[in-house]
């Protein structure tokens, strides 16, 4: 389906990761005095970078949550429009346990987000292509944010962007590739916007639902007209979802897993061993290379490879069934058949935008995707196919990388032949420490909000 | 092996009664873990068991319709020792459960009179699936005892330059030299020749009663099509949406362990042509469950355990109950991918669904206002209970599969196929 996006009214992060701006802090605040809080907005406007072609050295982004829209003075006539899993938020009591958000990654124990520390309302993201002119720009939001009166700011710094992430694996190689962008023109298979967009159709061809207001809210005409052409204005439309998770990484525990894993019975040790095991567990090599091209040693030359399939390795002898890939997007290997399960697939693809981070503050993944339905895309992925114990027909085996182990699936088992390898009590590995549910408005709609009370 | 069968108790509950009751189960409300109040967990051949209310709805569109107590089981036959069981073995939490309702006989009253009333108070369903007929719930234990047992082994043994065969003669030798297995080297029993027989009758005489109306069939179906069509298109949109109280509570029950239990009820639209269709098209369902789908998947969907539907108030609305695996989100794709046009045939004659098109297209492939609509017909269940928490339906066919791969021959790549289940 041809669709023209209206790239000028997106923020940019739905187009790109921003990869040339190696450097990225990201600003959680709460929203104090509503007045204020509008101030900021106007003062940020003119900075937030759009999905248009874009050289600038800084990019700007910002987002709101539930509350933060409240906060702004968005009527709860309108707030109602967003999905539930937004209104709720992440932490939730339900929602926490669905995504397993429990035991050591219970929101009660966050370092930003959880349900007794401040309020998550807004979310600045930062990107910068030098340390210099992100410490400047840096200082700039926090004088903005003071003078706003804005309170209860967490500030999270990424580490520079580098090939990979903190266990050591080349990071974020597979992405949708979005009908309307650039890219898909030389793309097999795309995926439609609205899969990532507000107000665009979606992979059944639908519009996903969004919140809508009447048009006499609007007087000054400043947001863009329902497409459906219900008469209404649309609040949401070039917004789109923001899920940020910081997830804390224990790499220490994970290569000393490695290691007592594959520690043989006279104690020797053989590092590739420990390497292999790794990738079992990614379903890529370090480098990157997919297992299953690459099944027996790591190939660098297919680092950024994303053009494979599951059909000839349907048992998971390269690449195990309960692989953090080959959950994470199973492409073809799902029941009924690889047609079907190619198109389930893309019906729950995220749009990642991760940055690492640490040692300060420890080490870790920003974990940042956008999403169209928070409900089909993200949640799904993170239980259904990430922590379920029972995916594609395993028994206790929940993502060995990022998986919980709590109440099952500490077990991760690698098929081979004649016998397959099953490791049990399998430590957890990643724990969330913060997070929250954002909305990351098309310019249109945060420009609405800069003068709600004009 | 045992049939099952697909229970359904509902009695009524005074008005004044329903929120002491209401209160009551979210004080006994099991979060998806067995209780002993219920006692379930002792009663024999017990798969599942859900208690719930149904609240008076606000607009019945006629004669009101008092709120009730329901209770749902999938239990191996016969269903006159399950009645029995739940007042002998469950009897305590029944007793109080329906002591909510108008005319329990109470705790004091003599078990066979308590027994009685459980039995008056049966409701009948239009259909029921079992995933797989016949495989009684001691089976399913059986086999998850021998497939870990089996992981067990495998575990301990160092298979370095064995073949596949080699492998499964052990397996084979160690299953038969332990006493507690050996069971497995058997193939399960078959349910009664009883069932077996009204089962084949039923296979072969539908159609056959059916075929001499074969030739009247075009001057039926054509009119029946065009009235519906009519019909259909006086449907509108769902644009309600559930409210975040009601998914909260959804959701309080949800998520616990592999499966989930699900309810909705709903009303039929109004009119005999809805009702003669969605009559027809339950017999449709009855005769595919008991004789298409009747192992292990239905129409394409492998993550069922049970599900039945259950006409309610004289088929002025109608019940679906399920206890499934995962998430309701992932059901509710499973529906809209794979058997859309079974629930937009069955739900199409459901007041609040989206709107048909010629009975099998349209309702479900609008995504969000489906799975607004189930969402908000969605019942509560506060009483779950399951008597394998961890097992998913393709986990019990794979046991299942591993115990018939202990017996005859098999070639090399049938073997490793056989090796690969474990």
């Amino acid at each position: 389906m041809a669709v023209r996006l209206d790239l000028g009214d997106i923020q940019g992060l739905f187009a790109r990761g921003y990869r040339e701006h190696r450097y990225a802090q990201f600003t959680v605040f709460s929203i104090g005095e509503a007045p204020a809080g509008r101030g900021l907005l106007e003062w940020l406007l003119p900075h937030i970078a759009t999905a248009a072609p874009f050289s600038g050295d800084v990019a700007l982004q910002v987002a709101f949550t539930a509350s933060g829209l409240r906060q702004l003075g968005l009527p709860d006539h309108v707030v109602t429009g967003f999905a539930a899993e937004f209104r709720q938020g992440m932490t939730n009591p339900n929602r926490s346990r669905f995504l397993g958000d429990t035991e050591e990654s219970d929101p009660r124990g966050w370092a930003w987000g959880g349900p007794d520390g401040p309020s998550a309302d807004g979310l600045l993201m930062l990107y910068a292509t030098g340390p210099a002119l992100l410490e400047r720009w840096q200082a700039e939001l926090r004088r903005q944010l003071g003078k706003a009166g804005v309170t209860g700011t967490t500030e999270l710094p990424a580490r520079e962007l580098g090939d990979t992430e903190p266990f050591g694996f080349h990071d974020g190689i597979s992405q949708p590739i979005i009908a309307g962008l650039p890219k898909a023109a030389r793309a097999m298979r795309t995926v439609p916007a609205g899969e990532f967009i507000l107000g665009y159709p979606n992979a059944r061809g639908q519009l996903t639902g969004r919140p809508l207001m009447p048009a006499s809210e609007d007087p000054r005409r400043l947001l863009l007209p329902d497409p459906t052409g219900s008469g209404a204005v649309d609040f949401g439309r070039n917004g789109t979802y923001l899920v940020f998770r910081q997830l804390e990484q224990d790499v220490e525990g994970f290569w000393q897993f490695m290691d007592a894993a594959t520690r043989r019975p006279d104690g020797s040790q053989d590092s590739s061993d420990r390497a292999a095991l790794a990738a079992k567990m990614v379903g890529r090599w370090p480098s990157g290379a997919p297992l299953v091209k690459a099944p027996d040693h790591d190939a660098p030359a297919l680092a950024d490879d994303n053009d494979f399939a599951y059909r000839d390795d349907a048992r998971g002898l390269a690449c195990p069934i309960g692989a953090h890939i080959r959950r994470a997007n199973p492409r073809d290997s799902l029941a009924p058949g690889p047609a079907a399960s190619l198109d389930a697939s893309d019906r729950h693809r995220l749009l990642r935008r991760a940055r690492s981070y640490g040692p300060a503050g420890g080490t870790g993944l920003y974990f940042i995707c956008l999403a169209g339905d928070l409900a089909r895309q993200f949640e799904f992925v993170q239980h259904t196919w990430l922590n379920s114990a029972t995916f594609n027909g395993l028994y206790d085996d929940a993502d060995p990388l990022t998986g919980s182990r709590h109440p099952v699936g500490a077990t991760f088992t690698v098929p081979a032949r004649p016998v397959r390898r099953r490791y049990r009590g399998l430590p957890q590995f990643v724990r969330t420490r913060g997070g929250a549910y954002f909305f990351l408005p098309g310019v249109s709609a945060v420009r609405y909000l800069a003068q709600l009370d004009t | 092996m045992p049939h099952q069968l697909g229970v359904t108790i509902r009695a009524q509950v005074a008005a004044e009664q329903v929120a002491p009751l209401r209160d009551w189960l979210a004080k006994v409300a099991s979060h998806g873990t067995a209780d002993s109040l219920f006692a379930f967990a002792h009663m024999r051949g017990l798969h599942f068991a859900k208690l719930f209310v149904l609240e008076e709805p606000a607009d019945s569109g006629g004669q009101p319709i008092p709120a009730s107590l329901v209770l749902m089981t999938e239990v191996d036959a016969p269903l006159r020792s399950h009645l029995a069981e739940l007042i002998d073995v469950a009897g305590d939490g029944i007793d109080q459960a329906f002591g909510y309702c108008t005319d329990y006989p109470g705790a004091g009253a003599h078990r066979r009179v308590r027994v009685a009333w459980l039995r008056r108070h049966l409701v009948r369903a239009s259909a029921v699936y079992v995933n797989t007929v016949g495989r009684g719930l001691q089976q399913i234990r059986q086999e998850a005892r021998l497939r870990d047992a089996l992981e067990d082994y495998l575990d301990q043994g160092d298979w370095d330059g064995c073949t596949a065969d080699d492998v499964r003669r052990e397996l084979q030798a160690y299953v038969a030299g332990r006493a507690d297995l050996a069971w497995a080297m058997k193939p399960p029993a078959p349910p009664s020749l009883r069932f077996r027989v009204r089962e084949a009758a039923h296979e072969v005489g539908v159609p056959l009663l059916l075929a001499p109306l074969l030739p009247a069939l075009p001057f039926v179906l054509l009119p029946w099509a065009v009235l519906l069509r009519v019909s259909e298109l006086r449907e509108r949109p769902v644009t309600q949406r559930p409210a975040l109280e009601h998914l909260d509570e959804l959701a309080s029950y949800e998520d616990f362990v592999t499966q989930n239990p699900f309810a909705v009820v709903g009303f039929l639209r109004p009119g005999l042509l809805r009702l003669v269709t969605m009559r027809a098209v339950m017999l449709a369902t009855d005769y595919g469950v008991r004789h298409v789908y009747n192992h292990a998947d239905l129409a394409g969907i492998k993550t069922i355990h049970f599900a039945r539907w259950v006409p309610l108030d004289g088929w002025r609305r109608m019940t679906f109950a399920s206890n499934y695996d995962g998430a309701v989100e992932a059901y509710n794709d499973d529906f809209i991918d794979e058997v859309w046009w079974g629930l937009n045939a069955t739900f199409g004659n459901a007041a609040a669904y989206p709107p048909t098109r010629w009975v099998f297209w349209g309702g479900a492939s609008y995504e969000q206002q489906f799975k607004n609509t189930l969402r908000i017909q969605q019942v509560p269940v506060p009483v779950w209970y399951t008597a394998y928490p961890a097992l998913s339906a393709v986990n019990i066919e794979n046991n299942a599969r591993i115990r018939a791969g202990l017996r005859g021959e098999m070639s090399p790549a049938d073997t490793e196929q056989w090796l690969s289940l474990l």
